[in-house]
């Protein structure tokens, strides 16, 4: 595991290495075709479709001129949100069913994200609900809004699971909020939201025994159960199904663990078939690395070359126990592997030409993208020492190869050097047309901040930006 | 989270304004149906002054005198429903039922057919002094889950010597929102007692 040996398992170097390594002949320039957002509207309008469509059973049932009573009035409010509520539900739990067509459509970091804006209007939707129902209810009982809670709990079925529910969804809600969600470790966090899968059952109950819109058997309850089922299978596919077939097909395993750095190692898998393995460079897998003490837990990391046929490489960087247990994998430990998502790769870009930005470690996604843009691309390697780039002499070769400049910007953040160049103006003169160019921005959220308020101030339009997040 | 954000404000806004827009044009049917229940009254006062003098007890006689029957009626309806939900409230109707013979001639009561929909059984009794409703009663009502909210809330607004039957004089009444089924068939049933009666 010497450093030369690391380089040499480069691709296209023209040494030879254990893995695949065999001598270069000039490749082709593939570059992926374009992944317009269409998919992604198409979805979103889909989505929006099937929000008005549980919305309308209310609105055809209900006879105009009908609310004249407060009481009616608020329980009509809460019985929109509760078909609200139900609908977002099902949307919350198909966008985390990791169905290969979302991945394909929308993205891994894009889903993520959506996930979190669906997650907090649905929690406000669910609040909204079970207020406004109550306040109704006791108005229409005349009786306080504890004695309603009361006689809803005890006289009404499926009414206790329904607020359990509840109950979870809230301490779901408020430990994914970004400050307490890190401050909770991270296992207790991942248990909980886990739980969620119970709010789908313990909820699912009083829609049908009491949901006005569902109580009746007829299209619409048939529809809602139709959805469910949907859902469920969806989930079904995209967690178990698709992640078995895919490794069954591939069987990948650890060919080798080498360093990089004194603090980074990139894993190399080998597998069965890979040649026919559809990946982008950029994109990520979830691992998890059949070995003892690893093999409960899955992580995200990018692969840190574009697809060859032959190998697959991570490259990580050693930050935490599960890192550092990586280290001593022994080659042929089996590999789990979900994937490939992401849409930071050559085929989202919108422009002809690309400015990358990386910092530390974040150029594993940028290396393997390098291989598949355009020529002409720019990279900027944002890092504090010499000693903290990596795979340098990759970069060289693929910059030379591919018509790439390369400028590595070493030094804290708060040396004039990287903080003349991180700003609006030094960006402009190091790449005069920025603003035409897709910016791909991997690194510490740090630079990641501060490089997207350059960009935007130096002229750089939104969709152009493309970060590759894992976190929230 | 300012797609969230966005999101939270343009549902509640849209709700709000599917509530606003379902609420509105009841204030126009509101107007249109109040000046048609006015006519409903007086014809019988005019077309039968005999009805006159019990007109006045109305609020209070028919209670006391039928009082071993009528008031209880829908309070049990509404206590049987309430635990578990049962279904069990259609016995309610034995109890004024033997009792309809009993009380004074002046009071008739008559009781309609019994109407099912979706969601129960429906049965409505009216009492006539003369020519005029001075009492209606629901026999049977849906109950169960939500069902005991709207047929509460069916009865509420229908029942009694001053609910909306005895009010508008006639089956032409407003239908309770969240309760069309059950008011529909409310009306049914009584439309079925008033041809009875007259």
């Amino acid at each position: 595991m010497t450093r030369s040996h690391t380089h040499a398992a480069g691709r296209r170097t023209g040494a030879s290495s254990r893995h695949g390594g065999r001598s270069a002949a000039p490749v082709p320039l593939q570059i992926p075709a374009r992944r317009g957002p269409g998919g992604r509207r198409l979805l979103g309008v889909l989505l929006l479709v099937g929000l008005l469509a549980s919305v309308l059973p209310w609105w055809l049932g209900t006879p105009a001129g009908s609310l004249r009573s407060t009481a009616a009035t608020v329980t009509a409010a809460g019985r929109i949100s509760g078909l609200i509520a139900g609908y977002l539900l099902l949307v919350q739990v198909l966008m985390m069913s990791r169905l290969p067509v979302l991945e394909r459509w929308i993205g891994g970091e894009q889903v993520a994200r959506w996930h979190r804006d669906v997650g907090a209007t649905l929690l406000v939707a669910v609040l909204a609900h079970l207020s406004l129902i109550l306040v109704g209810y006791a108005d229409l009982r005349n009786q306080s809004i504890l004695a309603e809670v009361g006689t809803l709990l005890g006289d009404y079925e499926d009414m206790v699971s329904a607020f359990v529910a509840t109950g979870i969804m809230m301490l779901v809600g408020f430990s994914s909020i970004r400050g307490i969600r890190r401050a909770l470790p991270y296992e207790l966090w991942h248990l909980l939201h886990l739980s969620s899968y119970l709010i789908l059952l313990l909820g699912f109950g009083h829609q049908f025994t009491h949901g006005a819109q569902l109580y009746k058997p007829g299209p619409v309850r048939t529809g809602w159960i139709a959805l469910y089922l949907l859902v469920v299978a969806a989930l079904l596919w995209g967690r178990v199904l698709a992640p078995l077939a895919f490794n069954l097909r591939y069987r990948l395993q650890v060919a080798d663990v080498v360093a990089e750095s004194p603090d980074t190692i990139s894993i190399y898998l080998t597998g069965e078939r890979l040649g026919r393995l559809t990946m982008l460079g950029g994109q990520y897998f979830r691992w998890r690395f059949l070995a003892r003490g690893c093999w409960w837990q899955s992580h995200p990391f990018s692969v840190s070359a574009a697809g060859n046929g032959r190998w697959l490489r991570l490259t990580v960087k050693v930050v935490g126990a599960h890192t550092a247990d990586l280290r001593d994998l022994e080659p042929g430990t089996r590999v789990w592997a979900a994937g490939p998502s992401g849409t930071f790769t050559a085929a989202h870009r919108v422009r002809e030409r690309a400015l990358l930005i990386a910092g530390g470690s974040g150029i594993t996604p940028i290396r393997a993208m390098l291989e598949e843009l355009p020529p002409g691309a720019a990279l900027i390697y944002r890092a504090r020492t010499p000693a903290d780039v990596l795979l340098s002499r990759e970069l060289d070769w693929l910059a030379q190869e591919r018509d790439t400049s390369v400028w590595y910007v070493i030094g804290s953040r708060d040396d004039p050097g990287p903080r003349q160049l991180m700003s609006p103006d030094g960006l402009r003169q190091l790449v005069p047309d920025v603003a035409r160019r897709d910016v791909y921005l991997c690194g510490p959220p740090g630079l990641v901040d501060q490089s997207v308020r350059a960009l935007r101030r130096a002229g750089v339009p939104r969709r152009q930006i493309h970060l590759a997040t894992f976190e929230l | 989270m300012r797609r969230a954000l966005l999101a939270i404000t343009g549902l509640a806004a849209s709700t709000t304004a599917l509530v606003v827009f379902k609420g509105s044009p009841g204030a126009t049917q509101v107007a249109q149906n109040l000046p048609s229940a006015q006519p409903v009254n007086p014809t019988p006062q005019d077309v039968d002054p005999s009805a006159d003098p019990p007109v006045e007890p109305v609020a209070g006689a028919p209670t006391p005198s039928v009082a071993p029957g009528t008031p209880s009626s829908p309070k049990p309806s509404k206590i049987t429903a309430r635990p578990a939900g049962t279904r069990t409230t259609t016995k309610a109707p034995s109890a004024p039922r033997t009792t309809t013979k009993a009380p004074q001639p002046t009071n008739r009561r008559v009781t309609g057919p019994g109407v099912d929909n979706e969601y129960g059984y429906v049965q409505v009794q009216i009492v006539v002094s003369g020519n005029r409703i001075v009492d209606a009663v629901a026999l049977s009502l849906p109950s169960g889950g939500e069902s005991d909210i709207h047929s509460d809330d069916v009865s509420g607004r229908y029942d009694g010597t001053g609910g909306e039957v005895v009010q508008k004089q006639s089956a032409n009444v407003n239908t309770v929102s969240g309760a069309t089924e059950t008011s529909n068939s409310y009306k049914q049933s009584l439309r079925g007692a008033i041809e009875q009666a007259f």
